[in-house]
């Protein structure tokens, strides 16, 4: 029997047995949200459009720059030029490679009071993030909305991603009770990364993505994928029975503290100042001299025992850390670029 | 019992060897893995609060037992993308 014309493009996809024709159907019926849309954000945004899903939501705080463009694979040298954020640039792309996908790109910062309108009526939420905070922030609202959602993270060569599907498998608080302390955890602008480990950690959300919207979610295991592209190592640490010792604060026992606003960085506009300060979520000590050390070939450093200056952009932007992780960022009135400063600079 | 643990990412890189032996009595459990992990190698004190332990490939957390000739890798969980 011919193939339905319009669904003519995915052939080979429907080609593929688990897929077919009634899952490429049910694939091109689905709506997704997409938070994040860098290097992850960038692979999965490719994918799932080319895949063909209904609708995709993509949201992300972020502007194109040069240092992006040796792994965010849907900007090029003009959307620099542009200056153009990152959602912008997406849609751009994405429409000339798949017209038939209703595309809904957003320029915002992902917080408590935005997300569930942005998880509004969606299937399924796709983690293309750089930090802790949000993705903690996207377990609550999957746990509070019923949607499943794909974590996936990467640092240097390393990466690492979970399926959770809220009240059935563990969630992201099962497997870390908290995230790691200011400037505990390695951004991809400190340690760097390796694009291949983004296409493969993407890569894998993607497929899963796939099993879950063409309707074989029992063939996603309940597992933590860990790969290192440098070793050349894929494993699998299972997590079947991590949701059962029922202990999670979050899935088992029912706190939304990160959708409540009861947790997570605050900031505070420093009127007249052009600078926003940024508290962190955990609030645990920082040392100063670790983190100087990390953020060397960043920018500029100076380090005493009361505080740490990062001077980053050419002069742009102006970061100061104290010890109790609080830091100030000049050169900006926007909550949303401070914190994506202090997610890319200090971690949280 | 002396135990091997194989170290990723950041871990691999605070402690600078790629795994760890540390000394356990009979019986042990993840949270005694965890302080002997911090005795032979300090620098890695800063991930150990978050730094996730797989025994044999499944999840565990600080009160499960290690069973002797047991493979254990530690990763800490990576935010970047």
């Amino acid at each position: 029997m011919a193939l339905d014309p319009a669904l003519e493009r995915y052939s080979r996809q429907i080609l593929f047995r688990e897929i077919g024709e009634a899952g490429q159907r049910k694939i091109c019926g689905s709506r997704v949200l997409l938070c994040g849309c860098g290097a992850l954000g960038s692979v999965l945004a490719d994918g799932l459009t080319r895949a063909g899903v209904g609708f995709l939501r993509i949201v992300d705080r972020d502007f194109v720059e040069l240092s992006n463009l040796q792994r965010q694979v849907l900007f090029d040298e003009a959307d620099v030029a542009e200056g153009l954020p990152k959602a912008v640039a997406a849609g751009r792309k994405l429409a000339r490679i798949n017209s038939q996908v209703q595309l809904e790109p957003l320029v915002a910062d992902i917080h408590s009071q935005n997300i569930l309108g942005f998880a509004d009526g969606v299937d399924l939420i796709v983690d293309g993030m750089d930090n802790f905070e949000t993705r903690f922030l996207i377990n609550d609202t999957s746990l509070a909305t019923g949607t499943p959602w794909i974590y996936g993270g990467c640092i240097g060569s390393h990466g690492q991603t979970m399926t959770i599907f809220p009240g059935e498998t563990a969630c992201l608080r099962c497997l870390i009770e908290a995230p790691p302390g200011a400037g505990a955890a390695e951004t991809c602008d400190t340690a760097g990364i390796l694009a291949p480990v983004i296409n493969v950690i993407a890569s894998l959300q993607i497929v899963a993505a796939l099993k879950i919207l063409s309707g074989h979610r029992d063939q996603i295991d309940p597992a933590l994928t860990i790969v290192d592209v440098w070793d050349g190592t894929l494993r699998k640490m299972n997590t079947r029975n991590l949701r059962d010792q029922g202990r999670c604060p979050a899935c088992v026992g029912g706190v939304r503290e990160w959708l409540a606003g009861t947790r997570g960085s605050q900031t505070t506009v420093l009127c007249g100042r052009n600078a926003v300060q940024v508290s962190p979520a955990e609030r645990a000590p920082v040392s100063l001299s670790d983190l100087a050390d990390k953020l060397r070939g960043v920018g500029e450093v100076a380090v005493n025992p009361f505080l740490l200056r990062l001077t980053v952009n050419s002069g742009e932007f102006i970061i100061t850390v104290f010890p109790d992780g609080r830091a100030i960022i000049k050169g900006t009135q926007e909550p949303a670029v401070a914190r994506g400063l202090y997610a890319r600079y200090v971690g949280s | 019992m002396k135990q091997t643990v194989k170290l990723f990412a950041r871990a691999k890189d605070l402690a600078g060897t790629d795994a760890l032996e540390v000394e356990l009595a009979p019986a042990a459990r993840v949270v005694d893995l965890r302080s002997g992990l911090a005795k032979v190698c300090p620098s890695l004190n800063i991930l150990l609060p978050s730094l996730l332990i797989a025994v044999n490939n499944e999840y565990a957390s600080d009160d499960s037992r290690l069973p002797e000739n047991a493979e254990v890798a530690c990763f800490p969980p990576v935010s970047g993308g």
